[in-house]
């Protein structure tokens, strides 16, 4: 509590340089690991792009290992798939070849993960027969085969661009009709910064992890985009209720009374966010792990931008 | 008091009316969670079409309902995404090459004549068939009896012919007909190679086509009348009749075969007997015999009687997903998702006391009428659409956040009980409010743009945050105000701490 009420009484626009000197470090690192990871062979573009936007067909494999798995090592599989003969599909084109191809053993062994150029289903039907042998006994309720076309992932990420872009011009529109046109501004500021840190993190934990971006990062992204709207638009209110309370005073003092009257609510509000999300970091299924953890990224990023960003750039810009 | 009790009794209502409608509609579960298959389908343009509009997608999906039907999965969907996209989903579905290539095919159904001296070719490519036909069967059969002890009568091993195909022999065919066998083919696999062949080497016996599969008006299947195979049986237009008793006419006796094929593959050889040389094979029907199994007459007949695609198409996206991951999938997320909604349940308790109480009732009612409206509308869950949840859920435990910092301040800045707990109320209305409405503004552009998964989320973000408006400004306001009634509990240490009321009221 004393840690509180001592952060209640901060002033944020007395420290308002240090501030921005975090955020644009943190925006320097974000554009840093976007163009490193751009420029980088194995991956060519600012994030390393999944299976869902550079096409292709993943299949996951599930042994039934009993006690424990027999010994296999990824090699193994991966001349194994060199030597498969794919049937040839009725429009006559030759399969493709699974030189290559990259192969994961997750849990102990006990899942296969088979990343491949893009097969047809029978092709893929194929690749499994093929390793039967070599995996032993499978578990044919867990297997998971997906296909996706390369024009699939453009489409998807030009729907994903367009509908980010129209809800920005509605939130703005909104703001501007309620507040006033600086606040839109800032409020879409704030919101290039989020999501620019959300992606710069990512680009970082491509280069450094592997870590690839699929669909779900983009809804993680359109999630953050939301969601740091409505946290900084809650300062904003608060910040148009002070200005009527306390006239006399200059915008970035009535503007640090916001913050402060509204820093309890910031702080409980992101904890009771991070709470579930944390959880599905450490429970949930693997397959929402690292939209958890972009979530959380950007929930941490959002809070912080709204309190040290938004109100501390409103009288600068308000007086230029 | 009257007014509190009758939004009480309401939400009650509202809560049995949920509950009621939970347990008689079960939620519905995407595929990515109940296991199944999906196939992204794309309509290419083709001939004097250069690009797809809405009329032909939805000519294009009406024939693949009816293919899809004949299938026979249950609960399956087509829906059209876009253009020129179709989305087909079929749960509990392992094995979607099947549904590819039923759906894939154009179907394109000749009727061809054979050639004038081509007797000596076909008489060996047919013996070849036959002799490649019998032998199939009878290894599936034997695979099947293996399978199925039961159902493998002994009377009918005994009624088929004994046949065999050498291993050297079948080598030798193999050979002549210029086919590459993939290392480790078993004897079926060679044997299904050597027959796909020998069918595409048929055609190139046949004249032109002398009419297609449009004058076909519907197609059936029967048991064969001797062996144990099944036909598929034809009737067709007026037109289609007569050019059919034309085709026949020339023929009969001839020796000459009338082949029918498909797909350029030649499905069935018939020879019309001399009996048929004054008028055809009149009457408007046939059938194909090609001693198809039961499963093979289906598809056949499926694909005949859904008629010829308006356009190709080509399937740009398949997924697969086992029950069991989906099955994992839901269990940890639940559980994670339960286990951090209690911590923050014990969190709000904690910091706001008795308020936090109701918030936590409340909280747990806007979740009960999520699910509600889940299953009422319905709402497919998908793992993003409970993201969108788990997300909406956050928001609405913001909304009573501020609620109650406000109603905080205005305790500690001297103001009694009831007076805070309204002017709370009313002063974080307007934040509460813009909050929501840029995320549902954000809600309805991703709704309407957005694809797939993206708009599962929109959806379910979009309910939560209009729930939640109600939720706070309703539930937590008529649940306060109704233990506010209660003099007992109307004391500003169930609120906040003693230490932080101002001194005139402690």
């Amino acid at each position: 509590m004393t840690l509180l009420s001592s952060l209640l009484g901060v002033r944020v626009n007395r420290r308002r340089r240090q501030f921005w000197a975090i955020s644009a470090v943190a925006l320097a690192l974000s554009l840093l690991g976007l163009g490193l990871s751009w420029r980088a062979p194995s991956i060519g573009a600012p994030l390393r792009l999944g299976l869902d936007f550079t096409g292709g067909t993943q299949i996951q494999i599930a042994r039934l290992c009993g006690e424990r798995c027999a010994e296999l090592g990824s090699d193994a599989v991966e001349v194994r798939l060199e030597g498969l003969t794919l049937p040839v599909e009725d429009d006559g084109a030759r399969p493709p070849s699974l030189g290559g191809s990259s192969v994961q053993l997750l849990d102990g062994g006990e899942q296969v993960l088979l990343r491949l150029p893009s097969l047809s289903a029978a092709q893929g039907q194929a690749v499994v027969d093929g390793l039967q042998s070599l995996l032993g006994p499978t578990d044919p309720a867990g297997l998971a085969v997906e296909t996706i076309g390369p024009t699939l992932g453009a489409r998807l990420l030009r729907a994903s661009l367009i509908s980010l872009a129209v809800s920005f011009v509605g939130i703005s529109a909104y703001i501007t009709f309620r507040y006033d046109r600086l606040f839109a501004l800032l409020a879409l500021l704030c919101l290039g910064h989020d999501v620019l840190i959300t992606c710069g993190v990512f680009a970082w934990l491509g280069l450094l992890a592997g870590v690839e971006v699929n669909s779900l990062f983009a809804v993680a992204l359109l999630t953050i985009a939301g969601y740091s709207v409505n946290d900084t638009v809650v300062i904003f209110d608060r910040i148009r209720e002070k200005r009527g309370q306390l006239k006399e005073l200059p915008l970035a003092d009535q503007a640090d009374a916001a913050v402060s009257a509204t820093l309890t609510r910031s702080i409980y509000t992101t904890f009771t966010t991070l709470l579930p999300l944390v959880a599905l970091i450490l429970f949930g299924g693997s397959t929402l792990f690292w939209f958890a953890v972009a979530l959380s990224v950007g929930v941490l990023v959002g809070a912080w931008s709204s309190v040290a960003v938004a109100p501390t750039l409103l009288p600068v810009l308000a007086k230029s | 008091m009257a007014r509190q009790q009758g939004w009480f009794a309401l939400i009650l209502a509202l809560a049995i009316a949920a509950s009621a409608l939970l347990v008689t509609f079960p939620l519905q579960l995407g595929l990515d969670l109940r296991g199944g298959s999906q196939l992204t389908l794309q309509v290419m343009p083709a001939g004097a079409i250069t690009s797809v509009d809405q009329e032909q997608l939805e000519a294009v999906k009406e024939v693949l309902e009816r293919r899809i039907n004949g299938l026979g999965v249950a609960e399956s969907t087509l829906q059209t995404v876009g253009n020129d996209q179709l989305v087909l989903q079929l749960p509990g579905e392992q094995d979607p090459s099947r549904a590819a290539k039923v759906l894939g095919s154009t179907a394109l159904l000749e009727f061809r004549a054979q050639r004038a001296g081509t007797e000596q070719e076909m008489q060996g490519l047919l013996s070849l068939k036959r002799q490649a036909e019998a032998v199939l069967n009878l290894e599936r059969q034997r695979r099947s009896a293996l399978n199925n002890p039961a159902a493998a009568g002994a009377d009918n091993e005994a009624a088929q012919p004994p046949a065999d195909f050498p291993e050297d022999q079948l080598a030798q065919a193999l050979r002549q007909l210029d086919i590459a066998v993939p290392a480790g083919a078993s004897e079926i696999d060679q044997l299904e190679l050597l027959l796909d062949a020998v069918n595409t080497q048929i055609v190139a016996l046949y004249e032109p086509a002398a009419f297609t599969g449009k004058e076909l008006v519907t197609a059936g299947r029967q048991q064969q009348q001797s062996g144990s195979g099944w036909e598929v049986t034809l009737s067709f237009t007026q037109t289609g009749g007569e050019q059919f008793a034309n085709l026949t006419r020339n023929i009969a006796g001839t020796g000459r075969l009338l082949g029918i094929v498909l797909d350029g593959r030649s499905i069935s050889e018939a020879s019309v007997g001399p009996e048929f040389q004054a008028a055809g094979i009149a009457g408007g029907a046939a059938s194909i015999t090609g001693n198809f199994t039961a499963e093979e007459a289906r598809d056949l007949e499926v694909q005949l009687r859904g008629g010829s695609l308006p356009l190709p198409i080509r399937v740009v996206e398949v997924r697969t997903v086992g029950p069991s991951l989906g099955a994992d999938n839901i269990r940890s997320s639940l559980v994670a998702a339960l286990l951090g909604l209690a911590l923050v349940a014990v969190f709000m308790v904690l910091v706001y006391r008795l308020a936090g109480v109701v918030a936590v009732l409340a909280l747990s009612l806007y979740a009960l009428f999520n699910l509600a409206l889940y299953a009422l509308i319905p709402v497919t869950l998908t793992l993003p659409g409970i993201a969108g949840f788990i997300l909406s859920l956050g928001m609405a435990v913001d909304a009573n956040v501020l609620i109650f910092e406000r109603i905080k301040d205005e305790l500690r800045s001297g103001s009694t009980l009831i007076r805070s707990i309204e002017t709370g109320f009313s002063l974080a209305f307007s934040s509460i409010l813009d909050g929501q409405l840029t995320t549902l503004i954000s809600c309805v552009a991703l709704f309407a743009l957005g694809t797939g998964f993206v708009k599962g989320f929109a959806v379910t973000l979009g309910i939560g945050v209009l729930l939640s408006l109600f939720s706070a400004f309703t539930c937590t306001r008529t649940l306060l105000r109704l233990l506010m009634s209660y003099p007992a509990l109307r004391r500003p240490s169930y609120f906040l701490p003693r230490i932080q009321l101002p001194a005139a009221t402690s």
